[in-house]
């Protein structure tokens, strides 16, 4: 889905959570506490939707392993 | 559209495979779909089960996956004070998830479930708002399966949950997050125990667990407040492993030979578990006790419940939120005093400091903490108030307010 104006809006900052798949043991606490649903779990990884990812960071207390980090976009 | 069968059950873990099971002996047509492609792994858990669980829902536990019976618990307080809590005969298990999973699902399917892996939910369907399907990705493809009552046994994350609304997003404070190994060459002090460390700094907001398992190895973890932000769980748990005494004494020699990651919902059930069409279990339920993090017990009992009630509403042609209820009252009538106990007793115990812990474990039993984490009174009151320790009667009178002593 490409960014609109109201979707982008949403955004309220320019910061982007971002799962080091190396670290990440696909636990699930990221995409249990994501209040806008921008975590996908598959089999083998967790994914974040860029589009959807407000960069608010609440994932990052939760990561067992912190493997989530906020980067700038 | 055809449909693929009477229940389509979500999730193929001890939840899912029980509330299969559950159906199929109430004579119900069931389809279990999972995410995944290998059921029981990655392993999530401290993998400790009662007897009384699989008992109640009329499972065996599988006896290939018993790794190590347990006859109770020893819990360290704060400042190292040890509460032992041992019976006669064992009273659980210490199993390897892998296969404890496995095995379940496959009986599931012996007595009759169909099954569909790797297939991850995207969407429901309804008709007339009444929940009738599932719409999954599987094979690369979206696909819809149509059923008369569709149960989510699938997890904390559950997509059941979210899009029934029965659930919204977990706050960070109503999860814990949870880190473990499994080791080898462990020298346990005790091997018939679970052992248990609390205190805020070995564990804050949570404890940290060593299982016995079999040959030397042990499950040995963490669960911490999804809030805690000063280090992670994998932190607090190699901390521990390097520098607490009793991690020097046990597993000074240990050797890893198996990480695990999880996350335990930690707030009691939801206030509602069924809508018109679809009913939650398990983790998906929120039927994990709030202070001990154990679930699979609960999700065999409460799945093998919900299964049967699903089956008898099928067969009533009757599968709205009122009938399904039925499912509400029978688990809560066995679980709903200890859920709602335990919440408050967690509650208290989390707004309780080390100091205050360690004088409460001088003077409790294991038989007393049995009974508080099953919701249940103790007799503990008159001891507390005769000490004189003022932080000690404080605690009293708290627990005098949820009725507890």
């Amino acid at each position: 889905m490409a960014p609109t104006a109201s979707t982008s809006k949403k955004k309220p900052g320019k910061k982007l959570a971002n799962v080091d798949g190396e670290l990440c043991g696909v636990c699930q606490a990221c995409a249990t506490v994501c209040p806008v649903n921008a975590i996908e779990v598959t089999e083998s990884f967790v994914m974040v939707l860029p589009e959807k990812c407000t960069g608010c960071g609440v994932c990052v207390s939760v990561c067992p392993v912190g493997a989530i980090t906020l980067i700038e976009r | 559209m055809p449909k693929q069968s009477q229940v389509i059950v979500v999730g193929a873990g001890p939840a899912g495979s029980s509330a299969a099971v559950g159906a199929l002996r109430a004579g119900a047509t069931v389809t279990i779909v999972d995410r995944k492609t290998n059921v029981g792994i990655p392993v999530q858990c401290g993998e400790a089960i009662g007897k009384t669980g699989p008992s109640v829902a009329e499972i065996e536990i599988p006896e290939i996956a018993i790794q190590a019976p347990v006859r109770g618990f020893r819990v360290y307080s704060p400042g190292m004070h040890t509460v032992d809590f041992a019976e006669t005969d064992p009273s659980g298990f210490i199993v390897d998830r892998r296969v404890f999973d496995k095995e379940l699902f496959a009986r599931a399917t012996e007595t009759g479930a169909d099954s569909l892996l790797g297939a991850r939910v995207l969407d429901l369907t309804r008709s007339n708002g009444t929940v009738d399907g599932v719409v999954v990705r599987h094979d690369g493809k979206k696909k819809t399966l149509k059923a008369d009552i569709v149960i989510g046994a699938d997890g904390v994350n559950s997509q059941v949950a979210r899009l029934t609304g029965l659930r919204k997003t977990y706050k960070p404070v109503d999860i814990d997050s949870c880190f473990a190994y499994e080791m080898s060459n462990c020298d346990l002090e005790v091997d018939d125990l679970m052992q248990f460390l609390l205190g805020s700094e070995v564990s804050p907001r949570g404890y940290i667990w060593i299982f016995p398992k079999q040959n030397g190895r042990a499950n040995v973890g963490i669960g911490i407040g999804g809030t805690v932000e000063t280090k992670t769980a994998k932190e607090y748990l190699d901390y521990f492993l390097t520098h607490h005494e009793v991690a020097k004494r046990q597993l000074s020699n240990a050797r890893v030979i198996e990480t695990r990651v999880g996350a335990l919902p930690v707030n009691g059930p939801n206030k509602k578990n069924v809508v018109d069409g679809a009913l939650l279990v398990g983790d998906a339920a929120g039927h994990v006790h709030p202070i001990t993090g154990g679930g699979m017990g609960y999700a065999m009992v409460c799945g093998s419940i919900a299964g049967r009630v699903a089956a008898e509403c099928v067969a009533n042609n009757q599968v709205d939120s009122p009938a399904l209820e039925k499912y509400e009252t029978e688990w809560r009538k066995l679980y709903g005093t200890e859920f709602d106990q335990s919440l408050k007793l967690r509650e208290l115990l989390l707004k309780t400091d080390d100091d205050t812990l360690d004088r409460l474990a001088k003077i409790v039993t294991g038989e007393s903490i049995v009974k508080l984490t099953a919701g249940k009174k103790v007799k503990i009151f008159m001891k507390a108030m005769s000490t004189g320790d003022p932080k000690l009667i404080s605690l009293m009178n708290e627990l005098r307010k949820l009725r507890m002593v």
